[in-house]
């Protein structure tokens, strides 16, 4: 459903990504782990589209962006938005729109990009809104919500586009430890509705408990993958090893 | 605390602006003022030379030095007293209150002897006569009398004989011009089809201009004199005795003659006899509040309308500008900076200048409202462009990442996402600039508008109280400007989504 070749992206000089191949099933949920700055949220962020890479191929279900650098021309840039649209993006930092509120967040993309009626987005977005346990909010701003709460609201707003693949980037890791739960527990929930995800996290339990398969990443590689037991119990590589250890020891 | 300080800010300048009408220097505060200026070695002459051909201006040849026929006379009085003539740069509608300002000795402009400017200064013998003529374009067969000028829109100096002899007639749509030049420019790009001036401004700059023509002889008579304080009694001897012997030795047909200014009527200057001076007793503007603010107000009328719609063009045009300057081609970018640097860098007086004379010459004739408009609107587009700036980037970028991820189209982040959550950071550089607008409309009087400051002066130059309509004229804008300032920090507030 999703297949990476080749993947390549620098900033000016400096090469972040070194031809990254990927592959994974509908249904599969991915875990990204690997040391600061070894490029996962830059492998995140080309699958939809958010930087462009120099080279190599990404497919998500019928959509297929080939060749790198920025699209040429209309039918280049329609391509390129027809990716996106497979998939929701999840932030460290929320990303909420503040001038809206709740349920508007929600409703705002299916209204605007897929050209819904008002009041059809707006059940859908109550809905999701139930879904994550925020229904009772959706006529509060951004700002008035815990973290826990503001990041749940983006992952409705991310569904509510139905992706084929949900993209997390470190969703958890600018909340205090007991807001995380809350937004790992709709996580864990999706996963186990058979949502296609990629997670980028630091949160090894969580990691170990819902993943299907963990890609450890370092140097703009993908270095060992495999399933939790093998990742957690027997790596192959010392630098997987060692970063384990540290992670285990935080 | 920000609306304390504004408020206090506002009263503090109310304050120093009436202070500085206070402290006004007494009059009378020099006893002999003639001695004072051969002590001196200077006589001092106040004179506008903008426009002021043929009386005195930049010579053409040498841009650096004057000439003109006052320049001579100047240069000739001041050598009779002993000394050297320097002259004073001062806006013409301005040069009594300057005078009795003491910025310098006397007016030697093109001043009538008339009724009005001898209650606020001493006139001496004429050492001119003028008459008015009407000036029309050639391709009209404009009117040759001042009954003829009755229902037409007449363009005349502000302050000038013409003016004054124009508004008695009544029935006649006076426009007046802040220069010589500027009613003459009107007339040939049609706003106007009549102007009336003294004859020796017309010989100098309507008879060699084939487009225009003298239409019928001069009328109405009168003479220039030069004024000083009326405290100044040996100065102003002083310079009738030399007045009238220059009238007797021929020193002044040679310099008239050496300009093409003399005529037959200069033989009356020798048979001159001053009428007796009626004093009329100095106004209170404020006592008599009823006759005097409504007319204030109906220039305030004129200035709420231009700082309303031009800030209105502001804001939509510095909109088209910041979108072409951030999300247009290289191209476009370029022209939008170009035109943000362009007018920035520039007075506003100059390009309201080009906007009401210049483009008539390349065939766009606006009226002064709408130059006016123009011209502040566009003047301040440039700032707004900048403001938006500010407020567009001031938007985190995740914002932008978030609507791409969620595959909305540019269009659609910057209407939906963006400009929204601009507009909270952009209301209070807006209202300021609105204010500024408000106040600095004023300078749209040079292109004939008359708005609040305009009235004002009108009203002080012949009331001579400038304190009473001053504190009027400043309570108007105040009272204008305050409500505007208070609705845009409720407009904040209730814009601030993420404090509720
Ligand atoms: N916009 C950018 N310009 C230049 N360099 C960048 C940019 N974004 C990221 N980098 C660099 O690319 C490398 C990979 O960054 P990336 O954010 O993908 O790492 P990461 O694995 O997500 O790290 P972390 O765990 O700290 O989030 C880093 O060395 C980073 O400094
Ligand atoms: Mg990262």
């Amino acid at each position: 459903m999703i297949v990476v070749e080749n993947l390549v992206k620098s900033y000016n000089a400096t090469r972040v990504l070194h031809g990254v191949d990927h592959c994974q099933q509908r249904g599969e949920a991915v875990v990204l782990i690997g040391p600061s700055g070894c490029g996962k949220s830059t492998f995140l962020r080309c699958l939809n589209q958010l930087e462009v890479a120099d080279a190599g191929s990404i497919t998500i279900g019928d959509v297929t962006v080939t060749g790198g650098g920025p699209p040429r021309n209309a039918e280049e840039r329609e391509r390129q938005r027809r990716l996106r649209l497979r998939a929701g993006m999840v932030f460290q930092s929320f990303n909420l729109f503040p001038h809206l509120t709740v349920l508007q967040n929600v409703a705002e993309a299916p209204r605007f990009v897929k050209r819904m009626p008002r009041s059809q987005a707006e059940a859908a977005a109550s809905a999701l809104l139930a879904k994550v346990g925020l229904e009772e909010k959706a006529g509060a701003y951004p700002a008035q919500l815990s973290g826990g709460q503001q990041q749940r609201v983006a992952i409705a707003r991310a569904l509510a586009m139905e992706p084929e693949v949900m993209l997390f980037d470190e969703p958890t890791s600018a909340l205090d430890p007991e807001l995380r739960d809350e937004v790992l527990r709709v996580m864990r929930q999706l996963a186990e509705e058979g949502m296609t995800m990629i997670v980028v996290t630091h949160e090894m339990q969580f990691a170990r408990d819902m993943a299907d398969t963990i890609l450890f990443f370092e140097g703009g590689r993908v270095l060992e993958a495999g399933s939790p037991e093998q990742i957690f119990t027997a790596p192959v590589h010392e630098r997987t090893r060692e970063f384990l250890r540290r992670a285990s020891t935080r | 605390m920000s609306n304390a300080w504004r408020l206090s800010r506002g009263s503090f300048s109310f304050l120093v602006f009436v202070l500085l009408l206070a402290s006004r220097p007494p009059p009378g505060f020099c006893a002999d003022h003639l001695q004072t200026i051969q002590a001196r070695g200077e006589l001092l002459w106040g004179a506008d030379a903008e426009g002021g051909a043929p009386y005195v201006y930049p010579d053409p040849q040498k841009p650096e030095q004057m000439a003109g026929f006052e320049f001579d006379l100047a240069n000739a009085l001041a050598a009779r007293i002993g000394v050297k003539a320097k002259m004073v740069q001062n806006q013409w509608d301005q040069l009594l209150p300057a005078l009795d300002r003491g910025n310098f000795d006397i007016i030697l402009n093109g001043l009538e002897i008339t009724a009005d400017n001898r209650q606020h200064a001493a006139m001496s013998r004429p050492y001119y006569v003028y008459a008015q003529q009407i000036v029309t374009r050639t391709d009209t067969m404009g009117p040759s009398d001042l009954d003829g000028l009755k229902g037409k829109t007449v363009g005349v100096l502000a302050s000038s004989a013409a003016q004054r002899l124009l508004q008695r007639l009544g029935a006649v749509d006076v426009k007046s011009y802040p220069g010589n030049v500027e009613s003459l420019l009107d007339l040939k790009a049609r706003r106007i089809d009549v102007v009336v001036l003294d004859l020796p401004i017309a010989l100098y700059y309507a008879k060699p201009d084939p487009a225009l023509k003298f239409s019928g002889e001069p009328f109405s008579p009168g003479y220039y004199g030069v004024a000083v304080r009326k405290e100044d009694l040996s100065l102003l001897a002083a310079i009738n005795q030399a007045l009238e012997q220059f009238i007797r030795d021929g020193t002044l047909e040679r310099i008239y003659r050496r300009h093409g200014l003399w005529d037959d009527r200069q033989a009356a200057l020798a048979a001159y006899q001053p009428e007796a001076v009626v004093q009329r007793k100095s106004i209170s503007t404020l006592r008599e509040w009823p006759k005097y603010l409504p007319l204030l107000l109906r220039g305030a009328l004129t200035t709420v309308a231009l700082s309303v719609l031009g800030m209105a063009v502001a804001v939509v045009t510095g909109l088209v500008v910041v979108l072409a300057r951030l999300y247009g081609p290289p191209l476009m970018r370029w022209l939008a900076q170009a035109y943000v640097e362009v007018v920035r860098g520039t007075p506003l007086l100059i390009q309201l200048f080009m906007i009401y004379y210049g483009l008539p010459q390349i065939g766009l004739r606006l009226n002064a409202f709408l130059a006016g408009i123009l011209g502040l609107g566009l003047n301040y587009a440039a700032n707004e462009a900048e403001n938006y700036r500010a407020g567009i980037q001031s938007i985190p970028k995740g914002q932008t990442e978030a609507a791409q991820a969620l595959g909305m189209t540019q269009a659609q982040i910057l209407r939906r996402i963006v400009l929204p959550q601009a507009l909270r950071f952009v209301i209070p550089p807006v209202t300021n600039d609105f204010i500024a607008m408000f106040k600095d409309s004023s300078i749209v009087s040079v292109i004939t508008l008359v708005e609040l400051t305009k009235v004002y002066g009108e009203l002080a130059t012949s009331t001579y109280d400038y304190i009473g309509l001053g504190l009027m004229t400043a309570g108007i804008y105040f009272a204008l400007s305050y409500p505007a300032s208070i609705f845009a920090s409720r407009l904040e507030r209730r814009l601030a989504y993420d404090r509720r």
